[in-house]
């Protein structure tokens, strides 16, 4: 078990640059998700950690070990492969014993280190088989086994769910998360699934384009999204945006936008950054929204709720999404699975939190703790 | 394209008036025989075939058709014509194919053609008469004489051994004398001066006894001496006197003709000196260039009449005109001012005519093999000359008894009405009559390429199968051929009788082709995966340009490639050899040229070094194809679990190409086994047929030694049971492991 440590990291290839300073700091015995779009560098933070890519400039600690000029062989890691990257020509006890064979350990301690991880994992009866006679699914718990018998100091995971379908997904995400306690082992894991970030993370480090837009605990960043960006990856369907500019209303605050708007804003922990005739985003969650007529609270606020002309509606029995347009921006809003909703209806809605950004830099209005 | 049915009716209608014409044509032609023009075929190129074409413009007979054909192509085309009856009326070889022709039926008597004992030279006559029968008109003799460098020389030595004793006092680099040292034909000018003829009346091995023993050891001596080059070949012989290397050479009128472009060259040309030693004049072998008839042509007056004039007095003297060509008349005077025919004219009188018996054929092997063995001085002329005459035997032994034929017919008829039972049976499973109805379109698809690969493949391999049965001519009369059950297996198995392991015996030469294949394996997959390796790195410039580079080897015919090696390997003139003395001069080393085929180990090191060089691209481009099935996050998964670049290529690289090579080390292994083209053209089997392998081993036995057929086939044979069992092998053990597999994985499943 190690902690990670990465100061200022760069990675260049020819003339795109990749990772553009980047630094986090994972706390022994964590589990650390590297959440981003596509092309974000979070691929490349990991095989920077693994060892498999050299970075450009900036530094790598495991504990108070420098590793970043060492070789992935020297770095005490294990990693699993988005592709699980089995040696196709060696049997699934073979595949997991590999490493541990390459550093001599004696042949008892592998056998034995195989018996608990596959015992740990379902794969007893598959010990002999090749990596191409198993199914997707258990492809991808030998590679896990294969990371877990080097009990490593730290394991790296790459998006290792992406191939697998929704229902072995969520299985599987659950079995990497209890293994990970059980090892009481520090983890990094990238995914572009945000569901996994959640659900798996005691601590997320969202990125876009080069750099760590936010870290901290999911719910945190959930809760409070540092910029515009992070609020829109984080949370499904994704947070509504809608244009407006900031008024005072009597001794309180709203937001004006398109097609006469008019939300009131509860001005608390935004007090600092408020500025009428202020241009900026507003934010809110499709889960944050209720039908006005059933929202007492904000019925104190305001006269009206925000109209929102209905195109579609998506009913999935738990809930249903009505897509429409909101002050001239596209808007979902999450109802009831009983709520009347008709195609071509204009309902009024009520906002049950918001999120309010820099039109220019996309930061959180929202004051520091 | 499709064509109206009436365009199809009309053209049809027109090709049988087509083909009515031309046989209506044909025969008239066969019934006015007088019509026909005789055909004639022939090698000359030049000067002699304009002398030719003269000739026959002032002969008075029928037209005559000339066909010049390439020189060794003639005899091939001659017997390959004659199967079918398609041959010329009149042809112009050299008297010593006579034996085979004779053999093959390819020639028939002279008759008329030939004027008389009185009208040519002696040699002349001896060469083309056998007792009462004149198989040939004769033309023009051709021997070696003693060609003298001008600038080099003021006055020639009175013997041989004169000539020796010069070295040391000449220019350095130049040669007192330079001839074929290795090469029967020459050698046999010195042996004549013994008296000694190579082939005995009796048809036996004459390069034997003293005489041979002395001729070997002054040859040897002369060497040794430093006096002459112990390897050279007619091109040494030619360039060396070319550039003024050798004093003198001894060579034929065909050097002369080749020295036409060396202006400088100042030289004449001698009758061949005396051998000190035998207190006789060295005699030459003469070959004497004849008409020949074929057995059509022999019937026919006009063909005789051809053959006649070819070798009558005006013929001569306008071949001695426009070509130079010394005559074999006796009646025809040379040339005053022509110093040259003068010389040749002298030579041939006192020429051995070369043996015309169709034993000839099996001397030249064993004798050329003997003379190099003592010129490399690795062994005393008393031994290599027994070996020799050991050789020669072994080819001439009397064919094994006639068999009988039954057991084989019986066999073969059991095996068929096995098949037919088998066939039956499966025909009375199941709906058969159904089934082949529905199959008949799927075998109306496939008849033409059943045909093809059956006449192409099948049919050819019967054949060849079944050749291996008989011993004799199998292409001459039928009464030549006998059918010999298995005794060309048993002669081969059990070495002829003699010792198990004695060079040429079967089992060593298998131990040679094993060797020979197992070490090419060995290099073709080490040099092939390692190139294909550092061509898959991606950091790696200009990778296309290198890849072109590499495939050429793969790219050149291989044939050319195996003669560049040679020449590579050349002691005198050989790449090898320029690059040892580079480094001489460079390093101050001192090192000697090697001579590559004087030695099994060398020798066998220059046919690998080529083949290596042939067939590492195959593995390289096999491997560049499997290696992009490595998955490269594999690769990096094992970089992560703690393997070196080393490891990752022994215990993760290789083991994943290994399934995709394998076909391919199979593939390479059979064409290795049986890589004819290097083995004969770099090393012939030098030294002493010890570097041959299988196949040219059976080459030998068809074409070298007396046409053994038979004898051929059985070893081809036995190369096929081979390398059929060894496919068969390794498909047994491929499949062995995967039912391990699979009833590994039936256990798993139950359990």
């Amino acid at each position: 078990m190690a902690s990670v440590t990465v100061r200022d990291l760069h990675k260049k290839f020819g003339d795109t640059h990749i990772l553009k300073g980047v630094s986090i700091e994972v706390p022994k015995g964590h589990f650390a998700v590297l959440v981003g779009p596509s092309g974000c560098g979070k691929s490349t933070l990991l095989r920077l950690l693994a060892g498999l890519e050299e970075a450009t400039s900036g530094t790598i600690h495991f504990d108070d070990r420098d590793v970043t000029q060492l070789a992935p062989r020297d770095r005490d890691i294990a990693m699993v492969f988005q592709s699980y990257a089995l040696y196709p020509h060696l049997s699934v006890r073979e595949n997991m014993a590999f490493g541990l064979k390459l550093r001599k350990t004696p042949e008892a301690e592998i056998a034995a280190r195989v018996k608990q991880a596959s015992g740990m994992l379902g794969l007893d009866h598959l010990l002999d088989r090749l990596p191409k006679q198993l199914s997707g699914g258990q492809r991808q718990r030998v590679a896990m086994g294969r990371a877990i018998v080097r009990r490593p100091s730290l394991f790296l995971f790459d998006e290792p769910l992406s191939n697998l379908d929704a229902a072995l997904r969520s299985q599987v995400r659950v079995e990497i998360r209890k293994v990970h306690d059980d090892l009481e082992a520090t983890s990094v894991y990238v995914t572009h699934d945000q569901v996994e970030a959640m659900t798996l993370a005691d601590v997320i480090f969202v990125l876009n384009k080069g750099v760590v837009e936010q870290a901290g605990h999911p719910l945190e960043v959930y809760a409070r999204p540092a910029t515009r960006f992070v609020a829109s990856f984080l949370g499904s369907p994704s947070m509504n945006f809608v244009d407006v500019e900031l008024a005072r209303d009597g001794g309180g605050w709203i937001a004006l936008g398109k097609d006469e708007l008019k939300i009131p804003i509860d001005p608390e922990g935004f007090e600092k950054q408020l500025a009428p005739g202020k241009q900026v985003t507003l934010g809110v969650r499709p889960h944050e929204i209720e039908l006005f007529s059933q929202s007492p609270t904000y019925r104190t606020a305001s006269e009206s709720g925000a109209p929102l002309t209905v195109s579609i509606v998506e009913a999935l029995g738990t809930e249903s999404f009505a897509h429409g347009k909101l002050g001239g921006s596209p808007f979902v809003a999450r109802l009831d699975p009983d709520a009347q909703v008709k195609k071509g209806e204009t309902i009024e809605l009520a906002f049950k939190g918001i999120h309010l950004f820099d039109k220019e830099s996309g930061r959180s209005l929202r004051d520091e703790p | 394209m499709t064509r109206a049915p009436s365009e199809v009716r009309r053209a049809g209608l027109f090709r049988a008036l087509f083909f009515g014409a031309i046989a209506l044509i044909s025969l008239l032609f066969s019934t006015g025989a007088h019509a026909e023009p005789l055909k004639l075929w022939h090698a000359y190129r030049g000067d002699e075939e304009k002398a030719l074409l003269e000739i026959l413009k002032a002969f008075k007979g029928p037209k005559v058709e000339a066909l010049a054909l390439p020189a060794d192509a003639l005899d091939s085309k001659l017997a390959s014509a004659s199967l079918v009856g398609e041959g010329p009326d009149v042809f112009i070889a050299e008297h010593h194919h006579l034996g085979e022709y004779r053999a093959r039926g390819i020639v028939g008597p002279a008759g008329d053609a030939f004027e008389g004992d009185a009208a040519f030279i002696a040699p002349a006559v001896r060469a083309v008469r056998d007792g009462d029968t004149v198989w040939g008109a004769p033309l023009s003799p051709k021997c070696m004489a003693l060609f003298v460098n001008d600038a080099l020389v003021q006055k020639t030595p009175p013997d041989l051994e004169g000539i020796g004793e010069l070295a040391g006092k000449l220019p350095a680099g130049v040669f007192p004398l330079v001839y074929e040292a290795r090469n029967t034909y020459a050698h046999a000018a010195i042996f004549g001066a013994f008296g000694g003829e190579l082939l005995t009346k009796d048809d036996q091995f004459g390069l034997a006894g003293e005489g041979a023993e002395k001729s070997l050891a002054i040859a040897r001596g002369l060497i040794e001496k430093g006096a002459v080059p112990d390897d050279a070949n007619y091109n040494i012989v030619k360039e060396l006197f070319k550039a003024g290397k050798a004093a003198f050479v001894i060579s034929g009128p065909w050097l002369a003709a080749d020295l036409s472009d060396a202006k400088d060259l100042r030289y004449h040309i001698e009758v061949l000196p005396h051998v000190r030693a035998a207190g006789q004049p060295m005699r030459p072998l003469i070959t004497v260039e004849s008409a020949m008839l074929t057995k059509d042509g022999a019937a026919k007056p006009e063909a005789r009449a051809l053959a006649r004039w070819l070798a009558g007095r005006e013929a001569s003297e306008v071949r001695a005109r426009l070509a130079r060509t010394l005559t074999a008349r006796a009646d025809v005077p040379i040339p005053e001012d022509d110093a040259m025919l003068r010389v040749f004219a002298a030579q041939s009188k006192v020429a051995i005519p070369m043996p015309s018996s169709r034993a000839m054929q099996a001397v030249w092997d064993p004798a050329n093999r003997a003379i190099s063995k003592v010129m490399r001085g690795d062994a005393p002329p008393d031994v290599a000359l027994a070996e020799a005459k050991r050789r020669f035997d072994l080819v001439r032994r009397p064919p094994p008894p006639e068999a009988s034929s039954t057991p084989f017919v019986i066999a073969i008829g059991v095996v068929l009405l096995a098949l037919a039972l088998m066939w039956v049976r499966g025909a009375r499973r199941g709906d058969f009559a159904g089934e082949m109805k529905r199959s008949l379109p799927a075998y109306a698809y496939v008849t033409h390429s059943v045909i093809a690969v059956g006449l192409l493949v099948i049919a050819p391999l019967a054949v060849g199968a079944a050749t291996s049965l008989f011993a004799g001519n199998l292409f001459g009369d039928a009464s030549e051929r006998k059918f010999v059950g298995l005794a060309n297996f048993i002669d081969i198995l059990t070495a002829q009788g003699g010792e198990l392991l004695t060079t040429g015996s079967f089992y060593v030469v298998l131990l040679v082709t094993l060797l020979w294949t197992v070490l090419n394996l060995f290099f073709h997959v080490t040099i092939g995966v390692t190139l294909a390796l550092l061509l898959s790195k991606p950091v790696l410039k200009l990778k296309a340009v290198y890849r072109v580079l590499l495939i050429v080897p793969w790219a050149v015919p291989s044939y050319i490639t195996a003669l560049v090696w040679k020449g590579m390997f050349d002691r005198q003139f050989g790449a090898v050899t320029g690059l040892i003395l580079g480094i001489n001069d460079l390093l101050g080393f001192h090192m000697e040229p090697i001579s590559w085929f004087a030695r099994f180990s060398t020798a066998f090191t220059a046919n690998v070094s080529t083949n290596v060089w042939l067939g590492f691209p195959f593995m390289m481009v096999v491997t560049l194809g499997a290696l992009t099935g490595v998955p490269q996050d594999v690769l990096e998964a094992a970089e992560v679990d703690g393997a070196t670049r080393w490891q990752r290529l022994w215990r993760v690289t290789l083991p994943i190409i290994r399934p995709t090579l394998a076909p391919s080390v199979t593939l390479g292994g059979i064409w290795t086994f049986n890589m004819f083209n290097v083995v004969f053209l770099v090393s012939g089997g030098d030294p002493d047929g010890t570097t041959d392998i299988l196949v040219s081993e059976a080459y030998r036995w068809a074409f070298t030694r007396e046409a053994k057929y038979g004898y051929a086939a059985a070893y081809s044979v036995l190369i096929f049971l081979m390398l059929f069992g060894f496919t068969r092998w390794d498909e047994w053990r491929k499949r062995r492991a995967e039912d391990r597999d699979r009833a590994l994985r039936a256990k798993e499943a139950t359990a």
